[in-house]
């Protein structure tokens, strides 16, 4: 783990299909310790797949997925549940509990997966409220909150346990592109400070140049191109190329 | 969340104690809890009761049936162990009776215990109580019936047999007809008796008596199969209580008029007190014209044989013989069957001769006739004991006074030693010749006769 | 027909999959707790006001049958037997089946489609314990005690039908009510329930847990559940009542 050189996340050919569908074919990806990768793609091309893969809501047809030196998919419910506590994710719908309040939504995690007491738990909830900005709407439900509050709650249920690696399925999706810009900023808040590596499936190119130090590019299950923003804007596929271009 | 667990408290709360509510008030008909003593009772037909099945004391619901044992033989009947509550015990005696009951119309069978009387001891635990069986009003319809159909079985037999009474009857009067127009042309005795005019009043209400026995008999009959069918057509019901009545006054008919017959029977073989005046004037009549007529006609004999007429015969001392000559004695069928039973004896085995001559039995001719006697004590009944005297003196005369003065003398000695009474033995003196068919061409001495029974 | 027995197979493993995680610990007591105030405690009012209004309907059906034939005295009877032996437990079972069925099929499905399972999942939460078993559990022990509140209420709607008509006393009532009742017509009637309970929650849960059809998805196996639950809710009750019939001979009239 103290291994500096060490990916904090690596595919190694890593194939999935639905039934028929093949989602992810032999796609192998390395992601360094504190780097935020973006996955870019066209819709349905298993960007969010590989999203899950990576902390084993799936489970890779073949291949490897290593989550530091643990090879995640052969893991029992207690080390996955180990390997878990030191992710995030954020979900594009946020995916908050309907039946929780969004104190609650926080207070789950940190009670299931931590040794933390009651008030360790609250201050904690409030800390992490207060840095997304929500530290006013905690007794509300779910319901009660708008497509940015909402997204901004995920993203403070994903941060609450202080992970590692944060894991963000479309973090604009749905959001104006202002509301869309407050959440970059707190991920890359999240990063400067925090130092946590970043995976984050996205179609907001531009969002996605401001946080990203590579960009990943999927296309029909397979990884095409990987590299900086950059280098990409060049890459020969024509694919990437619109892909990445910033319109 | 407090207003949650609120909610959720008092649904929980509320819940567990409706249904602990309900157990208790399951629990309360059964009084679980109470003390209770045990009682069993016995029955053929449990009537579709069951374990569990409801007790009621003198109408309280008290008990139920906690074990029922399942008889181990067809005579054998069902034991039903019930439990009580013990409060009841006092009003439970040894002579409470068990009954089988229905709850309304529609409603379950349960046991109900009657209260024993005052005097009866308190049961104790564990006691048998006496039980009814269920009045099965099915079984009662059947029951009912087969006697009614018995009943009409019965009465039609006995219309059958009076039916045959009467024909002979008939028969009866015809030769009776027979015997008068005999008696017109100064022929038979029986034609006397018959022209008696009580006798033949008698007579003719005899069968009068017999054809309305047999007509009330019949009609009887007839209404009790009109009952029969009656019931068995009907889909019983409401109908039963009174068909029942109907049944049991049916069969006190029946029991009236079997008594009615068995009365008409009986004046017509036997005597009552009206009838010894008849019977005298019979004999009277008979007597009287036996010394005036020759000859006993066979319609006579058929007349004396019948039924109707035997006991007039039998009882009033016809066979006193006193005035039946010796020949018609000796011919009479009556007399003269070889079925008969006779002890003959010699005049020296009975009978010493004094210094004038005169006979006179002797000690040893009485052990004789002693044992004799009492050989035939069994055999002894309504018919009289003939004793005939024989002697084979030289001249007939002498034959006639030796035999009859040894009869009478033999007859005297029975009399008085088994104090019989005149017309129990009879005496006929029949010279030195016995009846024919007895085996004896000639005799000395005496034989002592018992008819045959057939004969008599 | 090869669809059919799948996914007998599919509902029976999910069905034992329910039983073996309920006793693994740890319990979700909170989660338990939470079911049965929205299983039970929700549930309440739809079945007292249900049970009192059938109560008086049946009282008034009843009534006019027993009093042609003379037993007027037994209408408190035939309806305590009548509701606690059979409409308190299936009413009970069929209007939780709706109610409650439709709620489980819909919440659960609706969360498989908002990724909410994914994210309880992501959190190291065993989603089937977190979200079904207590779901389950709460039908299983709240449905005795709904058809309680039924087997009561259907006896209130009765007993106010009745005193309309003829003003008897409650005490006379409750009385006749319970005089022909024994224990074999309450208590396998009201714990036969909780197998109802188990193949509402089960079934329920099965369609919202395992639909990946997104929004349309949870309109479908909340229709699924209510229909799945209703049906084999009543093809248990045969099986159970001629189960009590074997098992209590008495309770059989």
């Amino acid at each position: 783990m103290s291994d500096e050189k060490q990916a904090a996340i690596a595919l190694d050919h890593v194939s999935k299909s639905f039934g028929t569908k093949q989602v992810l074919r032999d796609v192998s990806l390395e992601i360094e310790r504190g780097e935020a990768v973006c996955i870019l793609g066209r819709s349905g091309t298993g960007k969010s797949v590989a999203l899950k893969l990576m902390i084993s809501l799936l489970k890779p047809d073949s291949g490897y997925i290593w989550v530091g030196d643990e090879d995640i998919a052969q893991l029992n419910a207690e080390g996955l549940s180990r390997v878990r506590r030191r992710m995030g994710f954020l979900f594009q719908s946020a995916a908050l509990f309907d039946s929780l309040t969004l104190h609650d939504n926080l207070a789950l995690p940190l009670h299931r997966l931590t040794d933390k007491s009651r008030p360790e738990i609250e201050e904690t909830i409030e800390r992490v409220l207060g840095e997304v900005g929500l530290a006013a709407d905690k007794g509300k439900m779910p319901v009660e909150l708008s497509g940015g509050m909402k997204k901004r709650a995920g993203l403070a249920r994903a941060l609450v346990l202080a992970p590692e690696i944060l894991l963000i399925d479309e973090p604009s999706s749905g959001l104006d592109a202002i509301t869309a810009e407050e959440i970059d900023d707190l991920l890359l808040r999240q990063k400067s400070q925090q130092k946590t590596t970043m995976v984050i499936v996205t179609h907001d190119v531009r969002g996605a140049r401001r946080v990203a130090d590579r960009f990943a590019v999927l296309d029909q299950g397979s990884l095409i191109a990987l590299g900086k923003p950059a280098d990409l804007e060049h890459h020969e596929s024509e694919i990437v190329r619109k892909l990445v271009a910033e319109h | 969340m407090q207003n949650r667990n609120l909610t959720v408290g008092i649904f929980l709360v509320a819940g567990v104690a409706l249904f602990t509510l309900s157990l208790f008030l399951i629990g309360s008909q059964h009084k679980v809890f109470a003390r209770h003593f045990e009682v069993y009772t016995e029955f053929a037909n449990l009537d579709g009761l069951t374990k569990g099945g409801k007790v009621k004391v003198a109408g309280f619901d008290g008990g139920e049936i906690v074990d029922i044992a399942v008889p181990g033989s067809p005579t054998a009947k069902f034991r039903l162990k019930l439990r009580i509550e013990e409060r009841l015990h006092p009003v439970v005696r040894a002579d409470s009776m068990v009954t089988i009951a229905t709850e309304g119309v529609v409603g379950d069978k349960f046991l109900f215990i009657h209260t024993g009387s005052a005097q009866a001891a308190e049961t104790s635990s564990g006691a048998t109580l006496p039980s009814k069986e269920p009045l099965n009003l099915a079984d009662l319809m059947e029951k009912s019936a087969g006697l009614l159909n018995d009943a009409g079985g019965t009465m039609k037999t006995a219309g059958q047999k009076l039916n045959e009474t009467l024909d002979t009857a008939t028969t009866t009067i015809r030769n009776a007809n027979d015997l008068i127009v005999g008696l017109k042309q100064g022929k038979g005795t029986a034609g006397m008796l018959l022209h008696d005019e009580t006798t033949a009043t008698r007579i003719r209400q005899s069968i009068e008596n017999v054809h309305q026995a047999t007509a009330s008999l019949n009609q009887t009959a007839r209404r009790a199969d009109d009952l029969v069918s009656d019931l068995q057509s009907r889909q019983l019901g409401q109908k039963a209580e009174e068909t029942l009545s109907n049944a049991r006054s049916a069969t006190q008919n029946i029991k009236a008029t079997s008594q009615r017959i068995r009365q008409t029977v009986d004046d017509a073989t036997g005597p009552d007190d009206q009838g010894v005046d008849t019977a005298t004037n019979i004999r009277q009549s008979v007597s009287n014209l036996n010394q005036a007529t020759e000859n006993m006609s066979e319609d006579m004999e058929a007349l004396k044989h019948n039924f109707f007429f035997r006991g007039f015969f039998k009882h009033r001392g016809y066979y006193s013989l006193s005035h039946l000559p010796p020949d018609e004695y000796r011919r009479d069928k009556l007399f003269s069957d070889s079925r008969n039973h006779r002890d003959w004896f010699e005049t020296d085995d009975l009978f010493t001769s004094d210094r004038s001559g005169l006979e006179t039995l002797s000690r040893s001719g009485g052990a004789r006739i002693d044992d004799a006697i009492d050989r035939l004590s069994d055999s002894l009944g309504p018919a009289p004991l003939i004793v005939e005297g024989y002697s084979t003196a030289q001249n007939s005369p002498e034959q006639l006074a030796d035999s009859r003065n040894r009869a009478m003398l033999v007859r005297d000695y029975i009399r008085r030693r088994f104090h019989l009474d005149a017309q129990d033995v009879v005496i006929q003196s029949l010279g030195d010749r016995p009846p024919a068919g007895v085996g004896k061409d000639r005799w000395n001495g005496v034989c002592i006769v018992l008819l045959h029974s057939n004969s008599r | 027909m090869r669809k059919l027995f799948e996914f007998v197979g599919k509902v029976a493993r999910f069905g034992l999959q329910v039983i073996v995680k309920t006793f693994r610990p740890p319990i979700e007591f909170r989660q338990i707790w939470s079911q049965i105030a929205e299983v039970g405690s929700r549930s309440l009012p739809l079945v007292a006001a249900s049970g009192l209004a059938l109560g008086v309907v049946m009282t008034l059906h009843t009534r006019s049958t027993l009093v042609t034939f003379g037993a007027g005295a037994m209408i408190p009877a035939v309806q305590s037997i009548a509701f606690f032996v059979e409409i308190g437990p299936l009413v009970a079972a069929l209007l939780v089946a709706g109610r409650v069925g439709a709620g489980i099929g819909a919440v659960i499905a609706n969360m498989r489609a908002t990724e909410q399972i994914d994210a309880i999942e992501a959190l190291s939460i065993d989603s089937f314990k977190f979200l079904v078993v207590p779901r389950v559990a709460a039908c299983v022990l709240v449905l005795p005690l709904l058809t309680t509140f039924m087997d009561f209420s259907g006896l209130l709607g009765g007993y106010l039908s009745e005193y309309a008509l003829s003003h008897i006393s409650l005490r006379l009532y409750v009385t006749r009510a319970f005089t022909n009742l024994d224990w074999a017509n309450f208590v396998p009637p009201t714990l036969k329930t909780v197998v109802f309970g188990f193949i509402i929650g089960t079934v329920s849960s099965f369609f919202g847990y395992t639909t990946n059809e997104g929004a349309e998805g949870v309109g479908r196996a909340a229709t699924n559940s209510v229909v799945l639950s209703s049906l084999l809710v009543i093809l248990a009750d045969i099986i159970l009542v001629r189960c009590i019939f074997l098992a209590f001979p008495e309770s059989a009239i």
